[in-house]
């Protein structure tokens, strides 16, 4: 006989507690499931922010959050995709959209067009050929529209208060019935790899079927159950060793998405929210930054005056091979730890808990499908974390000791790989389990400048003068559309009237 | 403008004129020049005469017109391929091309039958029953599924069952139409570049010698260039898969309904293939070498027979695996050159056909970059394990007592990624789903379920419908389906109408003229 899973209990804080409680309650509370969180103190500040991929918008859905209740209880602002900004000397900035480039022809990849076009002298960038770039870089947003359904997704991530964001989860959560209990963690027992109960500040114990780690880097949880080689280390490949994260007054009129700038010790990006502008650098204080330096680098490279609350601390990128061990298992950062780069870390969360979710176990006592998600992490990590590394190992930053060992680095054969076969032939590889798609590849390959040696020999069946043609008629096709779309403010106005308005 | 690209295709069978096929419909003459040499001597091997729905896209992609490539090979329409004596003896099951039933409540149909199954309910025992695909396969019926989503009638796909050899005769005729120089002949000798190591060219008995940038091995078993001149291994699957031998003979069509599925039908020493073609019926029996003497499979096989032989047995030998670079310099193996997996889930034609397709992909321009060999061999390695673990499944999967082959099977050490899938099934009904390659959920449901794996569990979230509610979806489903099921044509009308065979000896001798 097997026996149900009647209770999760949730211990750690923040957005990895709240999503994953709310998820769970949503997913499973209808069927009895009793959902717990044992929330620690947060470790967020006022100035913390969340940056979100447009996949977001599907988790929540799941959650019953709509676009309008982001906007309003988040101060949030929506985000079309990460300009690039110095990341090489000499190349300008780009933009990696969160929306398609071009469109498949031939069943070729827009990309490779674009590779032989600018061997003939296009002098076009590629992102120029994206609705969901161009728009943004005119401070509009992409609408959903049938002239232009099979030219882009009309997708975007969000900017959100990060304090604002996980009291709008918590809120939902304990409407669902979710209860808590404000706590520290004194004690975690384990009997045969299994938690049997957590102790609580007071002496109060608490015991569950099934238990998440929520707890941040340190695993509270699952620390107890796995030995030190679980968690890996990419020291050797991220070179940031601090993080600071700032904030300064609101922009006017605000971009449409997020500017991320390399400098000398690392890169500092910019996440415009509607009631101020959060902003956050990651860098190695070997090469020339300690904190206090750090604030006035961020002034001179955003232009944006700060207010006296930023927060610097440590950062160590990594993941655990093993985030699920036996009756636990780590959602977020207890799980992985990667830099806010790409909008990936919620991301990471939002990954774990919908897998975890799919794998919920069906039987408390023989919990069979542990490996089964750990190996989907594993390729998950592994998939956005060369995403990750691509930004640093494609740096044309030449002359700068922590650029050029970037560049220098051997990278994972994984991304390597990659590399490889998009400079010599345009194709990218995908492999299961990947976040970003072809095009995402494409854009972040190209825009840190490297554009393939050649392109799919079947973009020559199309005679050249076709190919101008087409292009010409895409970017007039892009310009007008465009130029239909309403702007980021005036969509903000309707979808948050009182976020925007209590700015003027 | 760069000089074409010599490409050189050795062996005609299946996989050479399907090559030559797509590449002379998907290759502009400017860019690549195609020449395909094969021995009116050496006969082919023609597995594969049961295809899987990819076979379609492939027609389509290539600009084949369906209702002439069936006319002029035999071809019946397909469905699914139904499983006798597999799981235990007696036991019948269907895999289909096509879904069982649509998602509950968010949640995969399966689930909510295993939880309303082990709930007691009456009645829903048989997962066919929610398939529209075996419905129609079991009343022998057939037609185009319907392209609106919401239909109950657009939840499956077809594949086709044809004449290999007719198959290829068609596709010579196409790609000798685009542009592609056939050289009759036998090779004798491959000469290898003294620096780079890459086939120069190949010597014909003739004495002609024939220079390419490209060559593409479709000798079948004997790997001429892939193995023989470029010496590279073979991976054996035979612990897992330990069928190395088949007999095949065709016998004259039953008076029966024309059956829109494959049949495999579990023996003592391996299984049996039936095949209905149009004009004839395809047979054959896999066995392995260690159970059953040659005589003895080929008696089984004609006992087993639903009408009169029409050739004697032709036998085969082979080794279950894989080469374990299927493109090395210059060369790249598509079809038996590059491995072989028993034809139980009419995987032979998709695997040349993805191997066709990673070739497009990565086609090279001028001269060839290691990186998309790499991604080429990548790919098909992806597709080769996955196939290998579905197959092995079958055998694994089993609770016969009978004979010695299947004791083993029972008890043979499967894959690590093969026991999870496994274990995860029995537990809760979980079923991954691939971005890349074979095979669907629906393939992996209906093999588990037939070959009696019985999940215990089902996904906790499907609890979230009122049971009778799930029940009552799932009895809906059923009968939506045995309703539109019961106004579909039957198969042998269906193919009478769109794609009468012209009598054999006509198609030979207008495949003879095209010549």
């Amino acid at each position: 006989m097997s026996r149900k899973v009647e209770k999760i209990l949730i211990a750690g804080r923040d957005a990895a507690a709240w999503l994953t409680a709310l998820a769970c309650a949503r997913a499973l509370g209808r069927t009895g499931v009793k959902v717990e969180v044992l929330e620690l103190p947060s470790l967020l500040s006022p100035v913390d922010f969340y940056a979100t991929l447009p996949t977001q918008q599907g988790l929540h859905r799941l959650l019953g959050i709509t676009e309008d209740d982001v906007l309003r209880e988040c101060s949030a602002s929506l985000s079309l995709g990460q300009r690039f900004a110095n990341w090489s000397r000499g190349n300008s900035a780009f933009m990696h959209p969160y929306d398609s480039v071009g469109v498949e022809f031939n069943n070729i990849a827009f990309s490779h067009y674009w590779v032989k076009a600018r061997s003939k002298g296009l002098d076009v960038a590629f992102e120029d050929f994206s609705l969901g770039a161009v728009a943004a870089k005119q401070g509009r947003i992409v609408l959903n529209r049938e002239s232009t359904r099979n030219f882009t997704k009309a997708s975007h991530g969000y900017h959100v208060d990060a304090g604002a964001y996980v009291r709008m989860i918590k809120k939902r959560a304990m409407r669902m019935g979710v209860r808590f209990t404000a706590t520290q963690i004194e004690d975690v027992a384990v009997e045969d790899n299994r938690i049997t109960a957590i102790t609580g500040a007071d002496g109060k114990t608490f015991t569950a079927d099934m238990f998440v780690d929520a707890t941040g880097a340190e695993a509270a949880l699952l620390s107890r159950l796995e030995d030190k080689a679980n968690f890996a280390s990419w020291d050797d490949w991220f070179l940031c060793d601090r993080m600071m994260v700032a904030s300064g007054k609101p922009l006017t009129p605000i971009p449409a998405f997020a500017q991320v700038m390399a400098m000398v010790p690392g890169w500092v990006s910019i996440h415009p929210l509607t009631d101020r502008t959060p902003m956050v650098a990651v860098y190695n204080s070997d090469y020339g930054a300690n904190d206090d330096e750090m604030l006035q680098t961020i002034v001179s490279l955003t232009g944006i005056q700060l207010s006296d609350d930023a927060v610097a601390s440590s950062l160590r990128q990594g993941a655990r091979q093993r985030p699920w061990i036996g009756n636990c298992c780590a959602i977020g950062e207890a799980s992985i730890t990667l830099e806010p780069l790409d909008a990936i870390p919620l991301h990471a969360i939002h990954t774990g808990l919908s897998r975890l979710i799919t794998l919920m176990p069906v039987d408390a006592d023989r919990i069979v499908e542990a490996d089964r998600y750990n190996d989907y992490m594993a390729a998950y990590t592994q998939n956005v974390r060369d995403f990750q590394l691509a930004h640093y190992k494609l740096n044309k930053r030449f002359d700068e000791t922590l650029w050029d060992r970037c560049r220098e680095m051997a990278v994972p054969d994984s991304l390597a790989y990659k590399i490889d076969l998009f400079s010599q032939t345009g194709t990218v590889a995908l492999y299961e389990d990947e976040t970003f798609e072809v095009e995402n590849w494409a854009s972040v390959f190209i825009g840190h400048g490297l554009v393939p040696e050649s392109y799919h020999p079947f973009v020559d069946k199309q005679p050249d003068p076709e190919l101008i043609n087409q292009f010409q008629q895409m970017l007039k096709f892009i310009a007008v559309e465009v130029s239909e779309m309403p702007s980021l403010m005036s969509q903000l106005e309707i979808q948050s009237p009182q976020a925007s308005s209590a700015r003027f | 403008m760069n000089d074409p690209f010599n490409i050189v295709i050795v062996g005609g069978g299946t996989a050479g004129w399907m090559t030559a096929a797509a590449l002379a419909a998907m290759v502009p003459e400017t860019m690549a020049r195609v020449r395909l040499v094969e021995s009116d001597e050496i006969g082919t091997v023609g597995v594969g005469e049961a295809t899987l729905p990819q076979m379609k896209d492939f027609n389509d992609m290539i600009g084949v017109i369906e209702s002439d490539m069936m006319q002029q090979t035999n071809a019946t329409f397909k469905l699914g391929i139904e499983f006798v004596d597999w799981g235990y003896q007696g036991s019948s099951y269907i895999h289909p091309f096509g879904v069982h039933g649509d998602s509950i409540g968010g949640v995969a149909f399966h689930h909510q039958w295993l939880r309303a199954l082990l709930a007691g309910e009456d009645g829903i025992g048989n997962i066919e029953d929610f398939s529209y695909a075996i419905r129609a396969a079991r009343s022998a019926k057939f037609d185009f599924p319907s392209t609106e989503p919401g239909e109950i009638n657009s939840t499956y796909s077809y594949a086709y069952h044809f004449d290999a050899s007719l198959y290829a005769a068609f596709l010579r005729k196409f790609a000798e139409r685009r542009g592609v120089q056939r050289t009759e002949g036998k090779v004798v000798d491959v000469s290898l570049n003294g620096n780079t190591g890459n086939i120069e060219t190949i010597a014909l008995e003739s004495g002609d010698v024939i220079a390419g940038d490209l060559f593409i091995d479709c000798s079948g078993f004997r790997a001429l260039l892939i193995g023989k001149a470029l010496e590279n291994d073979y991976e054996p699957w035979t612990d897992w898969l330990p069928c190395d031998r088949a007999v095949a003979v065709p016998c004259q069509r039953a008076d029966t309904d024309l059956l829109p599925y494959t049949r495999a039908t579990a023996r003592q020493a391996g299984w049996t293939w039936r095949i209905p073609l149009q004009h004839r019926t395809g047979n054959g029996y896999v066995y392995s070498s260690q159970f059953v003497s040659d005589d003895e499979a080929a008696s089984t096989l004609l006992a087993a027979l639903d009408g009169e032989p029409t050739a004697d047995p032709r036998f085969l030998n082979f080794t279950a695996g894989r080469r374990k670079v299927s493109w090395d310099r210059n060369c790249v193996a598509i079809g038996l050159s590059s491995g072989f997996l028993e034809p139980l889930e009419s995987t032979s034609i998709y695997l040349i056909q993805a191997a066709i397709i990673n070739l497009l992909k990565n086609f090279p321009r001028n001269h060839i970059e290691p990186a998309q060999v790499a991604e080429f061999n990548r790919l098909v390695d992806l597709e080769y394990e996955r196939v290998r673990d579905f197959l092995i499944l079958h055998y694994y999967a089993n609770t016969r007592d009978d004979a010695e082959l299947w004791r083993y099977c029972r008890s043979m050490q499967i894959p690590d990624s093969l026991e999870q899938k496994l274990s995860l099934f029995r537990q809760r009904g979980h079923i991954d789903i691939y971005h890349h390659g074979l095979f669907s959920p629906a393939s992996w449901l209906s093999v588990y379920l037939g070959q009696g794996v019985r999940p215990t569990g089902y996904d906790p979230m499907a609890e979230n419908m009122p049971l009778e509610r799930t029940v009552a979806e799932i009895r809906s489903t059923g009968q939506r389906i045995a309703d539109r099921v019961t106004i579909m044509p039957g198969h042998d009308d269906f193919i009478r109408d769109y794609c009468p065979a012209t009598a054999p000896e006509k198609v030979m001798a207008r495949l003879g003229a095209a010549q």
